[in-house]
């Protein structure tokens, strides 16, 4: 029972979980393993820190990521790993929940933060729970212990050029009865929120057209990028599905979060905590947001924003 | 005809919970209990294909006795039955147990072609239950599913899924397992005639003994605390000389000095 295995649909998740792993791994003194779909990026895994990569055998046309469930339990099942760290994308977290019950196993699933309980190779790992609302705390009796781990929860792992490692290809078969009939992609609009420094975000306060407008105004002159809350994405179908934060959402840690119109319920809240300072506006005096802010004005935003924008404008010279 | 099962829990309000700031401590008080969120969307799911496909739907949860109130919950809101798995010791469960408990509970028991599963609990947002549920029946899955269709006398279903980059469309043979987002529809609300219609429905319990060996739990939980939020919570009017002053504390942190030369 060791070793720590790493699974992500993309390689920066992969790069991502690598550096928690490598430190796991010198830890408990095992070896790093990495999954790879296409084995020219083995490599790269070992010079960010893996000691083998394991490159899965080719999906056959058709077939989803998730068909690698039967392959990635019968290599658990082998080689039986300690601990199997897999990415939290919405493919990453049905793979690693068939995979813990086919394995049974626990899995903690958003997990958040990873400690070894001081000196045994017991993982303490912790995830949200209640909406966002609280903390928890779990350990995993069974092996491997198993978790899902959020997209930028950890930075890459350093890349050492010089590391070696093993690759080791996998034969065992993937296999599904599930069968992709057609995709398509998301076109990505604006840049990426996650990586924004300042983020400017609407709720449902805003209500019209000429209210986005001057939203965009505010966030072109702060130099920030737009986000909004779930019902802006996914009712109003005003901003796209990537941009909406939260716990179902994006997770994100600007140093500046400016919210207009949102409400501040828990589950938004959860996406947004890490944030450096938070600055609402709403015209409910009792709106949580409030509880989660830094800085609040309480008023219409069709009266605050424009006078944001003058100030900042002002100050900041744009 | 088809047979759907579509699996709920009784959660608590987390809107009700408070935490006592010194010791994170959470305070459960009043707390009240709902139906989770994204489970309401699963029961509209089923009872649409009940309406347009005459599907039988049956509302499954697994709970402690105390939760006897979700049944008539459920049934308002259109399934045909209930079945209502429970034991004083459901309390807690992992996600492994649950899964665990409601294979066991549907297996030989229930007649299904299609499970339909919210994405996450409220409480736990684990978004385990269903795919591992799916597994321990050995019967395929899909996560994430936006926008489901059934063509009658066909012997699957195709279900759009919402990834993080971008949609797919899936051909899954029956039987089968989905777990839904919140977006595939709106669920409704009961009206006092079906409130009341509940009543009558036929609930089934399911107790314990009748499952045989239920593994786990695996996961210990160790700690829950109220997440820290310390944060200032300073207000500035909403006049020109309120924003000048909330811009200026925006400054002093400085967290707008881009932009600035
Ligand atoms: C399991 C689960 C997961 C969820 N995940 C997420 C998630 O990841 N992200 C997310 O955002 N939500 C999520 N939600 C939904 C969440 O609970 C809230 O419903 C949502 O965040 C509310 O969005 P809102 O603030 O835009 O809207 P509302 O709650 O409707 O708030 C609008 C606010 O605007 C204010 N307002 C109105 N007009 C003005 C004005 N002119 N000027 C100033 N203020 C004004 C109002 O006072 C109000 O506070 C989730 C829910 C569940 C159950
Ligand atoms: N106790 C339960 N009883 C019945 N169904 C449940 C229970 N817990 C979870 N589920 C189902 O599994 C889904 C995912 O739950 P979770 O894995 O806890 O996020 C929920 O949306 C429900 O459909």
């Amino acid at each position: 029972m060791d070793g720590i295995w790493i699974f992500a649909e993309r390689q920066e998740q992969t790069l991502e979980l690598l550096n928690p792993g490598r430190s796991l791994a010198d830890m408990m003194g095992v070896k790093l393993a990495a999954f790879a779909a296409d084995g020219g990026l083995a490599p790269e895994y070992i010079a960010h820190g893996a000691d083998e990569v394991f490159v899965l055998p080719p999906l056959l046309p058709g077939q989803p990521l998730e068909s690698y469930v039967a392959v990635l339990a019968d290599e658990a099942r082998k080689r039986t790993p300690g601990v199997f760290l897999i990415g939290a994308t919405p493919r990453g977290k049905e793979i690693a929940a068939r995979l813990a019950a086919r394995l049974n196993t626990g899995l903690c699933s958003g997990c958040t933060g990873l400690h070894l309980r001081d000196g045994s190779n017991v993982l303490e790992m912790e995830r949200l729970m209640f909406g966002g609302k609280a903390v928890q705390k779990v350990l995993c009796s069974a092996r491997p212990q198993m978790a899902t781990v959020l997209p930028g929860t950890f930075e890459p792992a350093v890349c050492l050029p010089d590391r070696k490692g093993v690759v080791v290809e996998v034969h065992s078969a993937s296999s599904s009865e599930v069968r992709i009939v057609s995709r398509s992609a998301r076109h990505r609009e604006g840049a990426d929120v996650t990586e924004a420094k300042i983020i400017v975000c609407v709720g449902r306060g805003v209500e019209s057209e000429e209210h986005m407008e001057r939203v965009r105004e505010l966030a072109r002159v702060v130099g920030g990028e737009i986000a909004c809350t779930r019902p802006i994405a996914e009712e109003c179908q005003w901003l796209p599905e990537e941009v909406y934060l939260g716990i179902s959402g994006k997770r994100v840690k600007p140093d500046l979060y400016i919210g207009l119109g949102v409400s501040g319920q828990i589950q938004h809240v959860a996406g947004i905590r890490e944030s450096k300072v938070i600055f609402a506006v709403n015209r409910d005096e009792n709106a949580p947001i409030f509880d989660a802010a830094d800085y609040g004005i309480v008023g219409d935003m069709c009266r605050v924003v424009p006078l944001l924008i003058d100030e900042l404008g002002r100050l900041l010279k744009v | 005809m088809l047979n759907i099962i579509t699996c709920f829990k009784w959660v608590i309000d987390e809107a009700d919970i408070k935490a006592d700031a010194a010791t994170r401590k959470l305070l459960f008080g009043r707390a009240g209990y709902k139906i989770s969120a994204y489970d309401r969307h699963a029961i509209e799911e089923a009872v649409r294909f009940q309406e347009q496909h005459g599907a039988s739907v049956a509302a499954v949860t697994v709970a402690p006795p105390s939760a006897k109130k979700c049944l008539k919950d459920a049934l308002s809101r259109g399934p045909d039955s209930a079945c209502f798995v429970n034991d004083p010791s459901f309390l807690d469960l992992d996600p492994s147990q649950t899964s665990s408990i409601l294979a066991a509970a549907v297996r030989g028991r229930i007649k299904f072609d299609l499970i339909i599963c919210g994405e996450g609990s409220d409480d736990l947002y684990a978004q385990q239950v269903g795919p591992a549920l799916a597994e321990r029946l050995g019967i395929p899955c899909a996560t994430c599913v936006s926008k489901l269709t059934y063509a009658e006398d066909e012997k699957h279903i195709i279900a759009e899924r919402r990834l993080d980059d971008g949609m797919e469309t899936v051909l899954v043979p029956l039987p089968a397992l989905v777990s839904v987002l919140p977006g595939i529809n709106t669920p409704r609300i009961p009206t006092l005639k079906e409130v009341l219609g509940a009543a009558k429905k036929e609930i089934f319990n399911v107790a314990l003994e009748e499952l045989g060996d239920i593994p786990g739990p695996y996961l210990k939980t160790v700690e829950v605390v109220a997440a820290a939020m310390d944060r200032r919570g300073i207000r500035f009017s909403a006049d020109e000389e309120g924003v000048r002053s909330a811009v200026n504390a925006l400054f002093k942190e400085g967290v707008l000095s881009q932009g600035v030369l």
